[in-house]
């Protein structure tokens, strides 16, 4: 049993694995791959994926075990330190890969014909897979060390996929603003993981009579806050929270499949997953877990406001993406473990389809009215009349404004930019005084 | 003590060089150089294995040692170097590197394998000197033909790394430590372009052909003396000094990249930066930081030179590259256009790249020795991967207007392939690659005055 166990468990992760693998490789060769052939190709590796998961899921539940840990043993070592690979299918991660694979598959078959000649076709289902990939690598971890190595290829597929349509300048420009979001916030992940290191000595996730395997706190309250508070940094950048989330509306500028999986289900959940896996240190910090309920009701409260005024169907449910990640932030930050779990995963669900449907929504609205016969009529302003008349205006300015994150962050982005840029300048003044003007002017912009 | 291979592999390249600068065209001259390349790194390959198998065998002769096979990093930075030319010739363009031009890359190249094969501070010096001769005398004979006066400048910043090289040497023989130490520093802060020393690199990347920047930066000679020579007598005070210097060269360098407006000065912001990263990792006397920075060092040679490399393909073929207005295709040049995101990723530490476990180890490794740097390291490496990124989009994306142009020819993608293969691999399976890097490293500590225990 355990060797079937441990076979399934290593076949959710190598399976897309191999398609990103076959699809890279070859392609590179110069092999051309059909449309059929590519969503084969992907759809195979992810039934196969999400097929192992669910034989995990019940091999773990026929064997009366919590968990099953895969040691695939030292990646590299060098003197004390050691990368360790091991995976680990238990509560947290089984439904987690189940329901990535899954959707990453239905994704694949829906992308065959929604992407149709489309240019980047067979672009899209090689990050997807490389994206499929890096969710079972960060979710099956069975430490930070592996985790990182999932979190940063999600970023990457996700800045990738935001700039799919490459020839318009504003995907790629909002690609961009997606990606620096990510690397500014997966330095707080690798921090923490190297003060996990230096304080704990591993950043293995071990059993501790928790609902699931969780990271060890260290001995110091100080530092057990600290590795907390950059875990939840590194959660706000990917799941989009408050300040930080001004990417997730722009984000939609991808591919409808792509925004779907990315930040309706998956990659959005992947903060909160983080947090979950960091329980024990919530629970050991209050003031981290009090952070983190502060951060998901402020983003929770951001999002149900900024997303009343939206006037576009994505960026809409972008805010009510938001909403309810916030909210599942409140869960942790309170202690809740199994509540946020499924949450999180009725959530991606119901997220999911609604993104998928989103460009077929006045097609959607003409049916139904046809079905009802009149006219739908238009949702009641309940929680608009809770809010004081005088109150009303500035609200709807604050909304309208996405509560001027994007100012703050813009003018602390060019801050640093104009400090910069003066460095830059003294930089050519003097370079061009040493090496000589007339070789150093001519490279003045 | 001399070793064989990169002596035999630096006379084939000197060889080639001679041949090449004889050719009038500069397509027949670069087409015989990459066979040289090639054919060498093939010859060191095939003769690496079999020493590894039948043992390395030690001549005697004129009182000198003459070792067949190397180890540690002597082994493996031979390749780099021969890979580093690969690209620095697979990936020239004809326009900006003409046949004479083509031949300084070549004798750059063999001198810097000639600097791996003797173990001798003297010989040291006069190889570091004349290299920096040939690359200064090029930059003369390209300003003669219409080209910014580049030599002058360079020769500035450089005549003084020599003479602060010498005189170090000089000093540590006669037992003078501390000046010598201190010059060597300086030595190497020059040639590795720690900032304030900084500023020969920028306008090099910028206005000189990137083959030859290529040839000169990327097998990062000031790395090698900071391993051979310095090291047994650093530590204390002046070396945290250094330390610290170079991660602020990373940070600068860092920031920098950012907020530039053309593709040359961002990757030379980009090489400058984890340039100081490395430095900085080897002046950390823990095993793990220590053996990051070696791989770090290889990582970054050939990784940079393949992003710099491609900058100049796509030059060619595009003309001078603006960060300021987006251009090109990425499905017209699909292939250049993964070459440039792997190579410039390789560089910043993305996963399924070996430059992802050498920043891995740099990092670890430094926290308990520079607990108030390490932070530094990780911000550097966060926003050189936006600046990578930033290049990425502007150079590839962004635009329906497109002029056509190429993608990739056979000769640049076989150029590539083999580089990204060897970083590929190595991001794979880490540990064929790791233990020149170790086993330096536990050569180095035996010297260390202080060594730290890492968690």
């Amino acid at each position: 049993m355990d060797l079937w166990l441990s076979f399934c468990v290593v076949t959710i992760v190598s399976a897309p694995a191999l398609a990103v693998l076959v699809l890279g490789l070859l392609s590179w060769l110069g092999v051309r791959f059909t449309e059929r052939w590519t969503a084969s190709i992907v759809g195979a590796a992810f039934s196969t994926a999400a097929f192992a998961a669910l034989a995990s899921f019940i091999g773990i539940l026929a064997d009366g075990r919590s968990s099953v840990e895969v040691k695939l043993g030292s990646w590299f070592q060098v003197g004390h330190y050691s990368f360790e690979w091991s995976l680990l299918a238990d509560r947290l991660s089984l439904p987690f890969a189940t329901f990535a694979a899954m959707l990453v598959g239905l994704i694949g078959a829906f992308s065959r014909r929604y992407l149709h000649r489309e240019l980047g076709f067979f672009r899209f289902y090689l990050l997807l897979s490389l994206f499929g990939a890096g969710v079972q690598v960060l979710v099956l971890a069975g430490g930070l060390d592996q985790a990182f190595f999932g979190w940063e290829l999600v970023g990457l597929t996700s800045a990738l996929l935001i700039a799919f349509f490459h020839e318009r300048p504003k995907p790629v420009e909002h690609g961009l603003r997606a990606f620096l979001t990510y690397r500014l916030c997966d330095a707080g992940l690798l921090a923490a993981l190297v003060w996990l290191h230096h304080k704990v000595g591993n950043s293995q996730f071990v059993e501790q009579g928790a609902a699931w395997a969780t990271l060890r706190t260290a001995p110091e309250l100080f530092d057990t806050a600290l590795i907390g508070f950059l875990l939840l940094w590194a959660s706000m950048g990917k799941s989009a929270q408050v300040p930080l989330g001004g990417w997730l509306p722009r984000a939609m500028e991808g591919p409808t499949p792509s925004s779907a999986i990315f930040y309706g289900s998956i990659s959005i959940h992947l903060g909160p997953y983080l947090l979950l896996r960091s329980a024990h240190v919530l629970d050991a910090a209050p003031w981290v877990a009090a952070a983190v309920v502060v951060v998901g009701a402020a983003t929770a409260v951001h999002g149900s406001f900024v997303g009343r005024v939206q006037t576009d169907i994505k960026s809409l449910l972008a805010h009510a993406s938001m909403t309810q990640v916030g909210l599942i932030l409140v869960e942790i930050g309170l202690g809740l473990r199994y509540v946020p779990l499924i949450h999180i995963l009725g959530h991606a669900t119901i997220r999911s389809l609604e993104i998928l449907r989103s460009p077929s929504l006045l097609h959607d609205h003409h049916h139904l009215e046809r079905a009802v016969g009149r006219q739908i009529p238009r949702t009641p302003f309940h929680l608009e009349r809770l809010a004081p008349a005088a109150l009303r205006p500035w609200l709807y300015r604050f909304a309208l404004e996405r509560g001027y994150h994007d100012v703050l962050l813009r003018k602390v982005a060019l801050g640093v930019g104009a400090l910069a840029s003066v460095l830059d300048r003294v930089d050519r003044t003097v370079t061009a005084w040493l090496v000589g003007r007339s070789a150093e002017k001519r490279s003045r912009p | 003590m001399i070793y064989l291979q990169p002596l035999f592999a630096a006379l084939a390249l000197l060889l080639g060089g001679l041949r090449v600068a004889a050719l009038d065209d500069a397509r027949r001259a670069r087409n015989f150089a990459f066979g040289v390349v090639a054919a060498t790194a093939l010859a060191l390959g095939v003769t690496a294995l079999v020493f590894r198998w039948i043992g390395g065998a030690e001549l005697h002769a004129y009182g000198l040692t003459l070792l067949c096979s190397a180890e540690g990093w002597r082994e493996s930075s031979p390749f780099v170097d021969l890979l580093v030319a690969l690209l620095a010739v697979g990936l020239a363009p004809v326009v900006s590197h003409a046949p004479r031009t083509i031949a300084a890359i070549l004798q750059v190249i063999a001198l810097a394998l000639g600097i791996l094969a003797v173990d001798d501070p003297l010989a040291l010096g006069g190889l570091w000197c004349a290299q920096l001769v040939v690359v200064t005398l090029e930059l003369r004979r390209l300003s003669r033909t219409g080209a910014p006066p580049l030599a002058a400048g360079f020769l500035r910043y450089q005549g003084l790394a020599a003479l602060c090289l010498l005189g170090g040497l000089y000093a540590l023989q006669r037992g003078w430590t501390e000046e010598g130490v201190l010059a060597l520093l300086v030595a190497i802060a020059l040639r590795e372009a720690v900032v304030p020393a900084h500023g020969w690199l920028t306008t090099l990347v910028e206005h000189a052909p990137l083959g030859l920047v290529v040839a000169l930066v990327a097998p990062q000679t000031g790395v090698y003396v900071q391993l051979s020579v310095l090291h047994e007598h650093t530590g204390g005070e002046l070396a945290h000094v250094f330390a610290a210097a170079a991660a602020v060269t990373g940070v600068i360098g860092a920031l920098l990249g950012v907020v530039q407006t053309s593709a040359r000065r961002a990757a030379g912001w980009l090489v400058i930066s984890q340039t100081g990263l490395i430095a900085f990792g080897l002046e950390n006397h823990s095993e793990v930081g220590f053996t990051g920075a070696m791989l770090g060092w290889q990582v970054m040679a050939l990784s940079s030179s393949g992003f710099l490399m491609t900058i100049a393909a796509l030059e060619a073929r595009r003309g001078a590259l603006s960060l300021q207005q987006p251009g090109g295709s990425f499905a017209r040049t699909p292939r250049m256009a993964v070459a440039f995101l792997f190579l410039g990723f390789a560089s910043v530490a993305l996963p399924l790249t070996l430059g992802f476990v050498a920043e891995d180890l740099l990092v670890q490794g430094s926290v308990e020795e520079f607990p108030q740097v390490w932070l530094a390291v990780i911000l550097s490496t966060a926003l050189n991967g936006y600046t990578v990124m930033r290049c990425f989009f502007v150079l590839f994306s962004g635009t329906r207007r497109h002029i056509g142009e190429q993608d990739l020819s056979r000769r640049e993608i076989a150029a590539v392939s083999v580089v990204m293969g060897v970083l590929l691999i190595g991001g794979l399976f880490p540990r064929v690659f790791l233990p020149s890097g170790a086993h330096a490293a536990g050569s180095v500590d035996a010297h260390a005055p202080a060594k730290t225990s890492d968690s």
